[in-house]
């Protein structure tokens, strides 16, 4: 065993980007909880004008928590994490100082803009691929450089070995490049047109069904390299650390990877099932989408396990309850995922509430409990401070732990019941259900989802309150602990 | 093996991409030209038509609404036929939607009416009460972007055969020559079965309504 | 089963009962095989993430951390080399077997064809309803009618079939006597199902005689004005298919297949919609509202 003591890493990216997931976070979860209340209250679509209505603001949520939230808490994890498991500086190298600056200044100006634009009306409509040609090559750059910053520090690396977390973000790397590539091929209109029109328009190279399967393809894909890839980078590294307890299983880690790398890219066509795509594709689709429960299991019950004889840190330290809950709802979502995946389950779920619930069930308990628990488990190294307050934590976790089940278990019905409606006959034959029947049925559900949404935004504002103060105001650390993080 | 790959960097990130890189091309390629087939007799999407789609994508209509009819009978007997393939053949991007806060929309041009859409979209609950859809107020004053539309019907026929007539040419004078003669005249007919008094003014003077454009987008939608 | 698989079941089970009692307010048949399928999805999905969670939560209560330590060692990671849990690793093998039978032999490439089973659909549908329904009666076909009425029809002609203040037509006026005098100075082509009525057929007191007993719905017997009318459409108005619709009611057979054009706008075709009682439901009901 080696002691790391001796080892000093250059934080000043990490900090940044840690700034950066609390706003993005503060600002897309507010958004997502003015759209929830908006099904519930259709009379708050009128506050901004054209530009506070339900449909506008929906991208943005989605992409400000992704793009903005997500993106920036992987960011952090990678920056800090990477360096301290291939143990070499970044500070080493000016070079990739100077990559890491301009990575993250032009990915400021890339979700500023993708903001800004989408509340324009400015996208292309796709699905969390909403940006734009100007967008999209700006974030092909970042792209880029965020891969020579990796690979450099893997050049430079002092562990022979790579450890799990690094395996996950090459991955994520390789995987988001190439099917960013593929999915944005569009034609700017003013080339062809002799200048008309607006310049940042474009036309997609794909149409109608092609561009639904490239799409999907890449939607989820995207889920698969962004909200999960990444996120089990971050778990493989913040739970065994901030436990003291070493990961139960190397060929489970393994078979877990390949495994997941293997089956997840033929998954897709769960998202285009009874559409105009081939039989076989759907089928296919939804074969690898069952199948792919064993390899995300894999990795959370890895979690678990890491965890096993350590009840007594599960009752007293708050990280580690985020972080085992996020693996119970990476369980909960990748076995829902699969049966909604299921033709004659996804006849029923696709389009309805039950899909958001999914959705949510992933975000809100997996990927943001890893997000809060990597900034704070990292925030005590970073800032060489204490954790500001440990029961302000404890409420948090718990207020949104009730949050998330609210907001589920109120699509989970929702979702079913409207589902079923759609097809309900009576006992002549003929449809039971005029449309607006079946939407004014949900009124209790999106109220109970606002209130939840309401409760997971004021854990949110709770923890960003104590993560500022933690690197404000939190006890001065002499020495950097070893796993778990001090807290007042 | 996979210990000796974790020792190599390079090898694994190419292993990674194998193991992930050809389910794309499998499951798209093998159908990729019979997909982009138009059923028979399908017109490509009007200027005005386009620049209503338009319109659909920057509202994102498609947040609550779909354009996809799912071979189920208790979707056809609400929606009509179910949808094929061949009648995306156009439908850059496809705008199929992932959610249905509000109905299908693929057919809707057989169900409503341009009077209809001026009401609805005005105010949802006037027509339909309890609806939660939003009032899109600001399409009866902002103008449809017809330029960026002829771009597009432009780029799409000289970059993929997308059959337009001969009017269909890049540059300045040709799209204001197929404004006069197609896009107003046929805006004009659209905002006349609106019955709006306001539009039809607007159209007269040569403006065209956001809700105009949509309304024959709409309308369109069979 | 401890402590925690229990608590995890209990949540999963209360959530399936609260789903079902929402559901089955709803009158919805649970037979159905979509319904039922996904009610057991759903079960599976609460049951055995929470039941498997929690049987891991349970080993963080009782068991202890063991095995042979990998030498290796990152940031003070350390890593077991542990076996696989079989549990796991045999569901793997069985997914991945079922996933290629399922594939290659069960459902290979193109045996399934989802407009295949649409139509198969649509045609056990028929057998299961029309059989039901074969020889209704007439109170039966104004309640299928009513009941189709409020979710096709009632979006445009209103709940009540009162037309929505003009945007449709108006069942419970029926034809009035002006309308049908209009009809008769200007003519109409707006049925899709018949050409077009020239306009001028009548003038005068013939005119308003016609009307009279057009609007009264053609009871008894026909007044002699209405015999230029009765070339067309048949002696006491009955109609003619492909000729000239009825005139004792609305000819609704007519215009669910072709759709009509209507001062406001425009009844879409519902041809293929319904089965041929279903139109005669619909009939019945249009033609029962006018007070
Ligand atoms: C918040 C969700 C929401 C948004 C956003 C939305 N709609 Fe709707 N829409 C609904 C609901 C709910 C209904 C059903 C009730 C009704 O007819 O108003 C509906 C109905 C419709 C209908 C009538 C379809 C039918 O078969 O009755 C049309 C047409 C329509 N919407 C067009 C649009 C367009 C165009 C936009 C974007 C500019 C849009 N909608 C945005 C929720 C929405
Ligand atoms: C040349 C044949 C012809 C004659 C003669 C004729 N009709 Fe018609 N009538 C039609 C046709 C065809 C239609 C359907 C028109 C359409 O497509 O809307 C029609 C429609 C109507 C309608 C409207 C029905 C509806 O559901 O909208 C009325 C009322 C009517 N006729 C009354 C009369 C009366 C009264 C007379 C005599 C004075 C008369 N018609 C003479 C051919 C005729
Ligand atoms: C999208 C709107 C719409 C829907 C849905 C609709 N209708 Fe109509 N219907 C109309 C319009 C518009 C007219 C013509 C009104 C007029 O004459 O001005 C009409 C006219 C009619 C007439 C009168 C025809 C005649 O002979 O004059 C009948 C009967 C009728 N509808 C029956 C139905 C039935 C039954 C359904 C449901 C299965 C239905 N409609 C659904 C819009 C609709
Ligand atoms: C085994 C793993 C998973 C499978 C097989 C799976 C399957 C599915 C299916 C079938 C849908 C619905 C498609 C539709 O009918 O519209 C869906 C939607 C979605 N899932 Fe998953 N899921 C999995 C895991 C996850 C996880 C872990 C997350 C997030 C952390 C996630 C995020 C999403 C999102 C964001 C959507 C919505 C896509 C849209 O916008 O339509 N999924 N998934
Ligand atoms: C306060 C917390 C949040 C609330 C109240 C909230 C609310 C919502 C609402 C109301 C929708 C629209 C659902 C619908 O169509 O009915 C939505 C969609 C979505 N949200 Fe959130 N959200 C929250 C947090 C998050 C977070 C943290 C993420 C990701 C990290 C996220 C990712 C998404 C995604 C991907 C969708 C699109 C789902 C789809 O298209 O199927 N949300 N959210
Ligand atoms: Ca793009
Ligand atoms: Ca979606
Ligand atoms: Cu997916």
């Amino acid at each position: 065993m080696q002691s790391n003591a001796a080892m000093e890493y250059d934080y000043s990216i990490v900090k940044l980007y840690m700034w950066t997931t609390v706003i993005f976070g503060i600002v897309g979860m507010l958004v997502g909880v003015i759209i929830a209340s908006q099904l519930a209250w259709p009379q708050l679509n009128y506050w901004l004008g054209e530009y506070g209505t339900f449909s506008r603001l929906r991208p943005i949520h989605t992409n400000v928590v992704v793009y903005g939230f997500m993106i920036s808490g992987i960011f952090v994890g990678f920056y800090y994490s990477a360096q301290r498991v291939l143990k070499v500086s970044i500070g080493e190298s000016k070079f990739l100082m100077t990559l890491g600056y301009l990575q993250f200044f032009l990915y400021l100006i890339a979700a500023s803009g993708l903001v800004i634009s989408e509340g324009m009306g400015i996208t292309t409509s796709k699905e969390y691929a909403q940006m734009e040609w100007p967008l999209d090559i700006l974030i092909v750059v970042i792209w880029v450089l965020w891969g020579m910053i990796m690979f450099g520090l893997i050049g430079m690396r002092r562990e022979k070995a790579l450890y799990i977390s690094m395996w996950y973000y090459v991955a994520t790397f390789l995987g988001v490049a190439m099917l960013y590539l593929f999915n944005n091929m569009e034609i700017p209109t003013q080339l062809l047109s002799g200048g008309l029109g607006a310049w940042y328009h474009s036309v997609s190279m794909y149409a109608g069904t092609n561009d639904a399967m490239v799409q999907w393809w890449w939607g989820h894909n995207a889920v698969a390299f962004v909200f999960t890839v990444p996120i089990i980078a971050l778990i493989y590294y913040y739970l065994p650390k901030e436990s003291g307890q070493a990961v139960y299983s190397y060929k489970l880690s393994l078979l877990s990877f390949w495994g997941l790398m293997f089956i997840y890219l033929w998954a897709g066509g769960h998202h285009l099932l009874w559409s105009t795509v081939p039989d076989w594709v759907q089928t296919m689709g939804s074969i690898f989408s069952v199948v792919l429960i064993l390899p995300s299991w894999g990795s959370a019950i890895n979690m678990l396990l890491t965890m096993k004889g350590e009840w007594n840190q599960l009752t007293d330290n708050p990280l580690i309850k985020f972080m085992v809950l996020a693996s119970t709802f990476y369980m909960l979502s990748t076995l829902e995922g699969p049966i909604q995946a299921v033709k004659s389950v996804n006849a029923i779920a696709h389009f309805t509430d039950w899909i958001p619930g999914h959705v949510h069930d992933g975000v809100l308990g997996w990927v943001a409990f890893m997000v809060f628990a990597t900034l704070m488990h990292s925030a005590p190294r970073v800032f060489k401070r204490e954790i500001y307050s440990k029961s302000l934590l404890e409420a948090q976790f718990w207020i949104q732990t009730v949050a998330v089940v609210l907001y589920f278990t109120s699509m989970w019905i929702a979702g079913i019941t409207q589902g079923m409606m759609w097809r309900a006959v009576d006992e002549y034959g003929n449809l039971m259900y005029s449309f607006i029947d079946t939407v004014n049925v949900l009124h209790p559900y999106w109220v109970i989802r606002a209130v939840g949404g309401t409760l997971y935004f004021i854990g949110l504002l709770m923890f960003a309150w104590n993560f500022f103060m933690t690197a404000t105001a939190g006890r001065k650390l002499e020495t950097e602990p070893q796993f778990r993080s001090p807290m007042a | 093996m996979f210990h000796w790959l974790e020792k190599n960097p390079f090898f694994f990130a190419v292993g990674v991409f194998l193991t992930i890189a050809f389910a794309g091309a499998v499951t798209i390629l093998p159908h990729f030209n019979k997909s982009a087939q138009p059923v028979k007799g399908l017109k490509p999407y009007s200027v005005l038509e386009l620049a209503g789609r338009h319109v659909y994508i920057k509202d994102n209509c498609l947040s609550c609404h779909s354009q996809l009819i799912r071979p189920f009978k208790a979707e056809t007997d609400r929606y009509g036929q179910y949808s094929l393939s061949g009648e995306y053949a156009y439908d850059r991007p496809f705008l199929w939607g992932s959610r249905r806060i509000g109905p299908d929309l693929h057919r809707v041009g057989n169900y409503r009416t341009p009077d209809w859409h001026a009401n609805h979209m005005w105010e949802p609950t006037s027509v339909v009460p309890g609806s939660v859809m939003p009032a899109y107020k600001h399409q009866f004053t902002n103008i449809a972007d017809t330029e960026t539309a002829y771009a597009e019907a432009v780029t799409v026929k000289t970059a993929f055969g997308v059959p337009y007539g001969d009017d269909i040419q890049p540059g300045r004078a040709a799209y204001e020559k197929v404004l006069k003669s197609k896009v107003l005249p046929e805006a004009l007919k659209i905002a006349t079965q609106m019955k709006n008094k306001d539009l039809i003014a607007r159209v007269k003077a040569g403006k065209i309504p956001e809700v105009v454009a949509l309304t024959a987008y709409l309308e369109r939608l069979k | 089963m401890n402590a925690f698989v229990m608590k995890g079941l209990a949540f999963a089970v209360v959530l399936m009962i609260a789903t079902i009692v929402v559901v089955k307010q709803m009158h919805i048949d649970l037979n159905d095989p979509i319904n039922w399928i996904t009610i057991l999805g759903a079960l599976a999905i609460a049951g055995l993430s929470f039941g498997v969670a929690a049987k891991y939560m349970g080993q963080m209560k009782t068991d202890t951390a063991s095995g042979e330590l990998a030498e290796e060692n990152w940031d003070g990671i350390g890593e077991y080399k542990n076996e696989l849990p079989a549990g796991w690793a045999y569901s793997y093998l069985g997914v991945m077997i079922w996933g290629l039978w399922y594939f290659f032999m069960g459902y290979p490439l193109n045996a399934f064809s989802q407009i295949g089973q649409y139509n198969d659909e649509v045609q056990a549908y028929q057998k299961k309803f029309q059989e039901k329904w074969n020889n209704p009666s007439e109170s039966t076909l104004k309640e299928m009618g009513e009941s189709i009425f409020l979710v096709q029809c009632a979006p445009c002609h209103g709940e009540t079939g009162d037309g929505l203040s003009g945007k449709a037509e108006d069942f419970t006026k029926g034809r009035t006597k002006a309308r049908v005098l209009n009809i008769i100075k200007n003519g109409q082509n707006a049925l899709g199902a018949f050409p077009g009525m020239p306009p001028g057929m009548a003038s005068g007191a013939a005119a308003e005689k016609a009307a009279e007993y057009v609007a009264g719905g053609c009871k008894g017997k026909a007044p002699a004005e209405f015999s230029v009318c009765a070339g067309c459409h048949g002696k006491t108005g009955e109609g003619k298919p492909n000729v000239a619709p009825s005139l004792k009611g609305y000819d609704v057979k007519a215009v669910l297949t072709k759709g009509k054009t209507g001062s406001i706008g425009m009844m879409p075709s519902f041809v293929n919609r319904f089965t041929p009682v279903q139109q005669k439901a619909l009939d019945v009901y249009v033609n029962s509202l006018k007070q």
